[in-house]
């Protein structure tokens, strides 16, 4: 189920990690079987350490040796490959012909995405490993130089720079007049959209670097202080708070009154979204960082190996030895499941 | 492909048959192998520093203990801040924690702190101590970007979330990305040995160590280690600067000792290390340096400072002995072979198995090779209370 917020999108949007609040990177919640083997395997050549994403029939990887690959989703063959001039720790985002990404030397990329040429890129002072997010034509994305950047999608061009109290690894939320995210600093932040001022702001007990999903007026988000944050996105008054056993990295993930977040602790919980009120918590592996990825009656999670729950009852449906990651997302699309793993390989499974 | 890339391809199929093929439980039985010699190639015409291990206050070890500093597995930055300030001046005997941190470091230094993410993210150096160290190197004077938090596999820094959570400015950097990748080497740096017939022989050092730092304030944790025993300030700089260390080990034989102590001397490394801060918050007895299970990590909530790394890990090695025992343990140093298992689940569920036989007599060797004090009679061991 979409939120009100991501109904309101134009098609070239792209306003949160993955896209969507079930973080499916645009496909859809589809129904997902158990694959029985893989289509196709894919290598890199180095670690992959986020999501891939799929349009179009094609794939795209970002490895972390600062390579975008699009590959061919059907055959598992290369169409082109774009070298940046550093590593690449941030999940792509699709935005019409465009795909953009963050990247080590301290810029946002823009490409074209059909033939891989470059577009524009705009600068920063540190690294980029949040996603950039996209919204009305604006391109907005935190860096770890402690600023928030607004860069006009065509021209790259720099609209404003607001700066925060820590690193930024958040991908923000860009709600229609708002941007929401959290910082290092260990605040969650409110800005406008227009200017970047800040509209509110609320202290955490440890800096952040899970990305927020927002649900209806509700904004959500994980903390190293344990605990997954649920807050008024008009006033940031915390609604409720859920404390898990370790920090938390991933980003939640929201159908409905359905949010999945991971822990550190190695549990992915799922609480109701309005309440907090815990529906379950399964134990996947030794820790979890990545966000879940919600299908039609499936989570997904890599946690070490790759791991399908049952949405209702948090039971293991299947589970894949393979995509050995911590940093990456299932693409679940229909019959196929794409996935990327730490060693760089990735993989087509049906 | 070159000749050596060839020779090396040609053989590693029979000579791991060769290696791999025997049992474990079968070279438990077996005599203990005898160490081979290892060739150290230190930077050329490096000149050492009188700061450099066993550093200034050889044999001092300040210990202070506060158990409100970690409460329910979270550390409390303001306490941490009252107690490292504490342990600096007792340490130094100056008055002021900026007097005491300038004993170690210029302004014009580009300073490494040198962490142990390995078991994040249940034990690893905790952000709220390295937080305080770079506020401290900063109040000296060095810039946030002359500031480099590292440690050799970068997946396992971004499980520590430390990215994220360390101030603007200071630089987070993984030595390699993944198990094999010698880019961020210096092939000039190494020490070479043949332990068990291994095709790669050297173990190179990480050129941020060689080449870009001048000075390294090492933050390792408080943990019992499979191989060595514990990992604490000798193991957390050896191998955590040298590559290709896992070759060192072959179960349930090891070479940590004399490997780890070795490794130490070789400059620069010996003499940019100028300080060790030991993260005592949590406290691994059983099962590290990787393991998750909360039943083997108390959380006694310590600080340990010293510049001698050896007097330290003496230190650390009495403490997780002392658990062990109150814990009906075997010794880190009982070579039973009944104890061995080559089940990871039987281990890291059972303190009373291992995966080898421990080696924490490396600290000993390290001190006979100058590093500072291991006789336990001769250290200047003071505990306080913050």
């Amino acid at each position: 189920m979409m939120t009100t917020e991501t109904a309101k999108s134009d098609p070239g949007d792209w306003p949160t990690l993955l896209k969507d609040n079930a973080r499916t990177g645009g496909q859809g919640q589809y129904r997902t079987r158990s694959p029985e083997g893989a289509v196709w395997q894919f290598r890199t050549g180095s670690s992959v350490r986020s999501a891939p994403v799929l349009e179009d029939g094609i794939l795209y990887v970002a490895s972390v040796s600062g390579v975008l690959h699009a590959i061919d989703a059907v055959t598992g063959r290369s169409k082109w490959k774009f070298q940046a001039a550093g590593q690449i720790h941030s999940t792509p985002s699709l935005s019409g012909d465009r795909i953009l990404f963050g990247c080590d030397d301290g810029k946002v990329y823009s490409l074209d995405r059909h033939a891989g040429y470059r577009l524009w890129e705009a600068p920063s002072e540190a690294e980029v490993w949040a996603s950039p997010a996209v919204r009305g034509g604006v391109v907005f994305f935190g860096s770890a130089d402690a600023r928030v950047y607004a860069v006009d999608a065509t021209s790259g061009r720099t609209r404003w720079v607001q700066e925060l109290g820590g690193r930024i690894y958040s991908t923000i939320y860009a709600a229609e007049q708002q941007l929401y995210l959290g910082c290092g600093d260990g605040k969650v932040y409110c800005l406008g959209s227009s200017s970047g001022k800040t509209l509110w702001s609320t202290s955490t007990g440890n800096g952040i670097d899970s990305s927020p999903a927002l649900a209806g007026d509700l904004l959500l988000i994980g903390c190293e202080d344990f605990f997954l944050y649920a807050m008024n996105a008009s006033t940031g008054e915390v609604r409720w708070k859920y404390e898990t056993g370790l920090g938390i990295a991933s980003s939640p993930a929201v159908s409905g009154d359905l949010t999945v977040i991971g822990s550190k602790d190695g549990f992915l919980y799922a609480l109701e979204t309005q309440t907090g009120r815990l529906r379950w918590k399964t134990a996947v592996g030794e820790v979890v960082t990545a966000p879940p990825v919600i299908g039609g009656g499936v989570v997904c999670i890599q946690a070490g190996g790759t791991f399908a729950l049952d949405s209702a009852t948090g039971k293991v449906v299947w589970r894949a030895a393979l995509a050995g990651a911590v940093q990456s997302v299932p693409v679940l699309a229909g019959d196929t499941i794409y996935l990327a793993s730490l060693s760089g390989e990735v993989y087509a499974l049906r | 492909m070159d000749r050596r890339t060839f020779v090396k391809a040609g053989c590693i199929g029979s000579a791991s048959l060769l290696v791999e093929g025997l049992d474990p439980m079968v070279r438990a039985d077996a005599a203990p192998p005898i160490a081979p010699p290892v060739e150290l190639h230190g930077l050329p015409g490096y000149k050492p520093s009188p700061l450099g291990m066993p550093g200034l206050f050889p044999g001092r070890v300040i210990e202070i203990r506060d158990p409100s500093v970690i409460v329910r597995n979270r550390v409390s930055q303001p306490v941490v801040s009252h107690m490292l300030e504490h342990a600096m001046k007792e340490l130094t005997g100056e008055k002021s924690a900026r007097a005491a941190w300038a004993k170690f470091v210029e302004s014009r230094d580009i300073v490494g702190i040198k962490i142990n993410p390995s078991g994040a993210p249940a034990c690893c150096s905790s952000p709220e101590i390295l937080r305080e160290i770079i506020g401290s190197v900063q109040s000296i004077g060095v810039p946030a970007r002359n500031i480099l938090v590292y440690d050799r596999y970068s997946y396992e820094m971004d499980i520590g979330s430390y990215q994220a959570l360390l101030p603007p400015g200071v630089r987070i950097v993984g030595i390699q990305d993944a198990f094999v990748d010698a880019s961020g080497y210096d092939p000039n740096v190494y020490c070479a040995a043949n332990f068990f017939g291994e095709w790669e022989t050297r173990s190179y050092a990480a050129s941020i160590v060689s080449q870009v730092v001048t000075k390294i304030i090492n933050v390792p944790t408080m943990k019992d280690h499979s191989a060595s025993g514990v990992t604490g300030c000798l193991k957390n700089l050896a191998y955590g600067t040298f590559n290709n260390v896992a070759r060192s080990h072959r179960a349930p034989h090891s070479f940590t000792n004399p490997l780890i102590g070795l490794m130490c001397t070789v400059e620069p490394l010996r003499s940019k290390a100028v300080l060790h801060i030991m993260d005592g918050m949590r406290q691994v007895w059983h099962g590290g340096p990787l393991t998750q299970v909360q039943d083997f990590i108390d959380q006694p909530g310590i600080l340990l400072v010293a510049t001698d790394p050896v007097a330290l890990d003496t230190i650390e090695l009495e403490a997780i002995e002392k658990k062990r025992r109150e814990r009906g343990s075997p010794s880190l140093w009982q070579h039973d072979p009944s104890t061995i298992t080559t089940d990871n689940n039987e281990f890291f569920h059972d303190a009373s198995k291992n995966l080898f036989f421990r080696q924490p007599g490396h600290i000993a060797a390290a001190g006979k090779l100058g590093l500072g004090v291991a006789d336990l009679k001769q250290i200047d061991h003071r505990p306080l209370s913050a």
